[in-house]
């Protein structure tokens, strides 16, 4: 039966050992350990691009083990090729959480995201120019991330990184290049209130400023029209949504 | 409007878009693209896309919508890839042979059917299944593969007609992998051509593959076309007349002109084996 050989091609191609019986079924023992390796070496090769800096911080050894164990859990849920490493990543975060260098989770989390900015989907055309009495448009994929460990900072030390609390936000820039932008509280909340969009600009920046005891005061504004005006030129923000009339 | 696919044509890949769209080369005639890679992805890809439609006319070879699965198809992929091709206005559409999963699980690789009656009617199904969901005319394309499959090599170009009999489809011709099989499985490539209806045939494959020290040729996509690939493509041209023929070249990427000179050497042949005076 078809159904029979595809479940033993995938034991064999994702299992941590190929068993005699499946390879029997198949017929050609060496030719589908072939197979198992070429399907093996295509996932392992994506994911070690999207995390690259991980791997070399982990070693080979610990990041193809984790790559095994994810593989013996099935084979990838997704169609997309380039969604493989955030699958991989779900798995093998909380395992180097505990096995690993404390900033190392933070390290995978941030160049997952970093993969993920990039190949985010096509982004949004606003219908309006940004205003404050509209709901925010933000460029696709745009993330806001917060890390214990500076990891973004490149090269990775040799010795690691000291803990030093750091909010981020990825974005997609005219290169297509994933760019991280250091945020303070009160402007991540912000961004996060705007990537969400349920709230006209005025609304969120109310709430948000109410949340952090922050006056509105005119150095408020002040700050709050740079936030903006460096968004939209980033290419963070892209416009606004008209309101239905 | 569909803009003609004739001639020879070339995959579109990230590692050669920068040069080629920037040289925009008289010779590549037409380009094909893996959907996957575009569908709901913005940035480079959607950029290379947009600029790629200036000046070519593009057709789509899907990745991973194998025709050999046992479960129906997830309709809302299908929905969405209809949708992908309407905008594209591809006069075609093909996907493999094979099997790309199990289970809703992707292997990311095609894996070998059996060349069985069972296998067959699957495949045949699944085939009209996704032609019907996606409205563009689909062919099927053989695949290349490393473990034995039927009783001799031949018996897989049994298996490609019954299934293109079956669901009446149309066929995507890799002649490379002919060739590859025909080596691992030691048959002769020009037989399995003289079995194949050649009226069915929109779009032919060639590319060049990797030899391992023990002999077994493995379907790369990642070295020039051999001699005997081009030969063998002559062959199949003179039967099916001029169809469309693409050079796949998806890894070890070399710069643009070793693969525009390679595009020169198919038009030879093409043009030699077809008589048809094609041009961009
Ligand atoms: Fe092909």
């Amino acid at each position: 039966m078809l159904a029979d050989h595809a479940k033993a091609m995938q034991r064999v191609c994702f299992g941590a050992e190929p068993s005699k019986a499946d390879l029997e079924l198949l017929g050609s023992r060496e030719r589908w350990l072939v197979y198992r390796d070429l399907v093996r070496t295509r996932l392992s090769n994506v994911i070690g691009v999207a995390l690259a800096r991980t791997k070399s911080a982990i070693g080979d050894e610990a990041f193809s083990r984790a790559i095994d164990e994810w593989l013996a859990t099935g084979s990838p849920r997704t169609r997309y090729l380039r969604y493989v490493p955030s699958e991989l990543a779900e798995f093998a975060i909380p395992i180097w959480q505990r096995t690993e260098a404390p900033w190392v989770a933070d390290l995978a989390g941030y160049e997952i995201a970093a993969w993920e900015v990039r190949h985010a989907p096509r982004n949004p055309t606003p219908s309006a120019e940004f205003a404050f009495d509209s709901k925010p448009v933000l460029a696709a994929g745009v993330k806001v991330l917060r890390l214990a460990y500076p990891v973004q900072n490149e090269p990775t030390p040799n010795t690691g990184y000291a803990p030093d609390p750091t909010i981020l936000c990825l974005y997609r820039d005219k290169n297509h290049r994933t760019i991280p932008r250091k945020l303070n509280p009160l402007a991540a909340d912000l961004l996060e209130a705007w990537r969400a969009a349920d709230q006209t600009v005025a609304e969120s920046v109310q709430q948000v400023a109410a949340a952090h005891h922050a006056q509105i005061t005119p150095v408020f504004i002040e700050k709050l029209s740079t936030l903006i005006a460096d968004s939209i030129q980033r290419g963070i923000l892209l416009g606004g949504h008209s309101p239905p009339s | 409007m569909t803009r003609d696919v004739a001639g020879i044509g070339l995959g579109l890949r990230y590692d050669l878009a920068t040069e080629l769209l920037e040289r925009r080369p008289k010779s590549v005639a037409w380009l094909e693209i893996h959907p996957e890679n575009y569908i709901d992805r913005g940035g480079r890809y959607q950029e290379m896309l947009e600029l790629a439609r200036e000046d070519w006319p593009v057709v789509t070879h899907g990745l991973s919508t194998c025709l050999g699965s046992v479960e129906p198809f997830d309709a809302s992929y299908l929905k969405e890839l209809g949708g992908f091709l309407k905008d594209l206005e591809v006069p075609w559409h093909s996907e493999h042979l094979c099997l790309g999963g199990a289970d809703d699980r992707f292997f990311h690789d095609l894996l070998p059917l059996p060349f069985t009656e069972e296998a067959a009617q699957i495949a045949s199904q699944r085939l009209t299944e996704v032609r019907d969901a996606i409205g563009v005319p689909l062919a099927l394309e053989n695949a290349s593969y490393y473990a034995p499959q039927g009783p001799d090599g031949l018996a897989e170009a049994d298996f490609v007609v019954e299934v293109l009999e079956k669901a009446d489809a149309k066929l995507l011709l890799d002649v490379n992998n002919v060739y590859v099989n025909g080596r691992n499985f030691g048959f002769d490539p020009k037989a399995y051509m003289d079995r194949i209806p050649m009226e069915r045939v929109v779009q032919i494959h060639v590319a060049g593959h990797f030899v391992r020290d023990d002999g077994l040729r493995i379907d790369t996509h990642g070295e020039p076309v051999p001699d005997d690939v081009y030969e063998l493509l002559d062959y199949t041209l003179r039967k099916t007349g001029p169809v469309p023929v693409l050079l796949e070249r998806d890894n070890n990427v070399p710069p643009l002109d070793e693969l525009l000179s390679e595009v020169d050497d198919l038009w030879k042949i093409y043009r030699n084996a077809t008589g048809a005076d094609v041009a961009r």
